[in-house]
């Protein structure tokens, strides 16, 4: 029988047992980092919505408190997406007969709601209560950005289950006073808590991180 | 000594089956029918997969029917056959040349059918590597007090270390059937797979050492193994489950069910490929003799079991005598009549070197383990602490499919390898053949 294998046969298998598992280790490492990118977790990509809104104008320029549209948010799990009428209390006067708003008027002559769209969904196993987090000093900013300089709203935290536990683990330094809960752009004077806060979260923190806490 | 020309007549008969372009309408047939049965296997897989574990019998309080039995059950073979093939490796015992190949395959697969069990009975199976302790974005590790976490570590320990076992042995027959194949395609299969064996004194000093390292691997598995799957019952305060004695009793009575499978597959092999040459009436003789002294073990935990019973608290008297008596009390006898008396037959030497009755003790032994497993499981979980929770349980046809499904995938590749790798050591009978003539 003629020779089986070339003289570069054993080089090439030997390469190829390198290649396999150099292979293993940099599909390993591109999953890894894939599963901390930007797209992975939809950052940065806005949603078609309804009426082309902009947070920007609103909260920015005209400094609409965030309370007036997310009217829920002190007492409920979910903020409240602003009604038809919400809406009207200004644009009954200005901007009456733009197109673009016609999606408003549709909503509030039918008595439906705006169908907008989430930019920042959790899944259903996971339990989220705006309330509980605004009374307990976490702002808007902290989860949702500068939203007030955002044209399209988009997201900019991945709102991983890691992340989530990265603030549940240590609370005590993202925290804020109660009164600038809903400020853009707060920079504290003392970056350290107040040594009450700390000792609460130090034992508050198995709560924090209990499976039940938020997945019920 | 180098390649064709140290080839003895032993090893070449053994050789002539892989290599033989034709293996007869049995080998088909039966081939067909295990493809049959993992046909079975794929549609009941699919179901639990695509429907959820909603369409197996159980529910609270069998929260595990027969996935966890299965499970058991396969790991019972994988253990007792690998951990068998491990120390006749180590004590260099003349049997190893008979048996070593096959129970170290047989092994490997129900290590494989085993695995499956875990996996799809986690209810969201395509997350299974969540048991796994790797970096996730969810930044939290396993819960490693989880039995799922233990099933991931021993199964996959145990998939690889009876994998290496199995192919280190393989390596030198590979070599060999890659110089006598009669086709340039199957001579560069095997070639590769021998990867570059040239049967130097070399090679066969490293190959020595890591064979007897893979061998000395299986031995903490035993322990390991079937300790985890008992503890997984016994970590649990189900009454007839909480006990210590139980990975001592899933340890003796896998062994009787890895030995009984090697005589079973023995005994089937040396017929059906003419084999006698090599697996003798000395080797059958003294396999069924192990099988016979391990189901006597097996035999004196079953009265154990129920003696530690009488002197344990009522609750677990209770448990134990419902086991016996309650409506579940046919497997239990089941087990001790097919795991204990059927090998009693091979107290007699015509009957152990015969075909029949290993044939008869290897299933025996086997169904009866399983009427064990089932009956500590379901038995077991029947009568919980609450009155309000004693229901019975059914297992649907899904379930039944599972199992007769993996026994298909297991008879198989069990036949897939017969036809295509040589079934018993060459390397080893070549072995013997010269220290005979020495």
């Amino acid at each position: 029988m003629a020779q089986l294998f070339t003289p570069r046969a054993t080089v090439r298998f030997r390469a190829a047992i390198i290649l396999v598992l150099a292979g293993g280790l940099a599909i390993g490492a591109l999953l890894f980092f894939w599963a901390r990118s930007d797209p992975a977790w939809n950052l940065g990509k806005p949603a078609k919505q309804p009426i082309p809104f902009q947070h920007s104008l609103h909260a920015g320029t005209l400094g609409i408190d965030c309370r007036y549209c997310h009217s829920t948010v002190e007492r409920a799990a979910a903020a409240g997406m602003p009604s038809a009428a919400a809406c009207l209390t200004c644009h009954s006067e200005i901007w009456q007969g733009a197109s673009l708003l016609e999606p408003v008027r549709t909503s509030a002559a039918l008595d439906i709601p705006i169908p907008w769209l989430s930019v920042h969904r959790l899944p259903a196993y996971a339990y989220f209560h705006h309330g509980i987090h605004v009374s307990a000093g976490v702002a808007c900013e902290s989860c949702h950005g500068r939203v007030d300089t955002m044209r399209e709203t988009v997201k900019t935290q991945t709102l991983s289950m890691g992340w989530c536990l990265d603030c549940h683990r240590d609370p005590a330094g993202r925290i804020r006073p109660q009164d600038a809960v809903f400020s853009m752009g707060w920079t504290p004077h003392d970056s350290s808590a107040p040594e009450e806060v700390k000792a609460f979260y130090r034992e508050a923190r198995s709560r924090l991180t209990d499976c039940s806490t938020c997945h019920r | 000594m180098s390649g064709e020309a140290g080839t003895a007549p032993a090893a070449r008969r053994i050789a002539d089956a892989p290599l033989s372009p034709r293996f007869g309408p049995l080998w088909r047939l039966s081939l067909g029918l295990s493809g049959l049965l993992i046909l079975t296997l794929a549609v009941t897989l699919g179901a639990s997969w695509l429907r959820g574990v909603g369409v197996w019998g159980v529910n609270i309080p069998f929260v595990w029917g027969f996935d966890l039995i299965n499970y058991a059950w396969w790991i019972g073979v994988a253990n007792g056959a690998s951990l068998f093939a491990a120390i006749l490796v180590l004590r260099r015992h003349d049997l190893r040349t008979a048996v070593n190949r096959f129970a170290e395959g047989a092994a490997l697969m129900a290590v494989l059918c085993a695995a499956m069990f875990p996996i799809i009975h986690l209810g969201r199976p395509w997350l299974f590597y969540w048991t796994f302790p790797y970096p996730a974005t969810f930044q939290v590790w396993p819960q490693f007090r989880s039995t799922l976490t233990w099933d991931f570590w021993a199964i996959s320990t145990h998939a690889v270390i009876t994998s290496l076992l199995w192919y280190v042995g393989l390596i030198p027959d590979l070599a060999t059937l890659r110089d006598r194949a009669r086709s340039l395609r199957a001579a560069r299969v095997y070639g590769i797979l021998a990867l570059g064996w040239r049967f130097s004194l070399r090679q066969w000093a490293y190959h020595q050492v890591a064979y007897r390292t893979a061998a000395i691997l299986v031995l903490p598995l035993i322990l390991v193994m079937q300790s985890t799957v008992a503890f997984e019952f016994a970590s649990t305060l189900v009454p007839g489950w909480h006990d210590t004695r139980l990975p001592l009793q899933f340890v003796a009575s896998g062994l009787t069910q890895g030995l009984a499978t090697v005589l079973l597959v023995a005994a089937i092999l040396r017929r059906s490929l003419e084999l006698g040459f090599v697996i003798d009436e000395e080797d059958m003789d003294l396999l069924g003799k192990l099988v016979l002294a391990s189901g006597l073990v097996a035999g004196y935990l079953f009265l154990d079991e129920i003696l530690a019973a009488f002197l344990a608290e009522p609750v677990r008297r209770e448990a134990m005598l419902n086991r016996w008596t309650g409506p579940y009390a046919g497997y239990a006898a089941a087990a001790a009549l097919l795991a204990v008396l059927v090998p009693q037959l091979l107290w007699k030497r015509s009957l152990r070197t015969g075909l029949l009755v290993p044939v008869l003790a290897g299933i025996g032994v086997n169904a009866g383990v399983w009427c064990d497993r089932f009956s500590l499981l379901i038995g077991g979980l029947q009568k919980d602490y609450l009155p309000s929770m004693w229901r019975s349980y059914t297992p649907t046809l899904v379930e039944t499919g599972l199992l007769a499904g993996t026994i298909g995938l297991f008879a198989a590749l069990l036949l897939l390898f017969a036809r295509f790798l040589p079934v018993v050591s060459m390397f080893e009978a070549r072995h013997d053949e010269h220290m005979e003539q020495a």
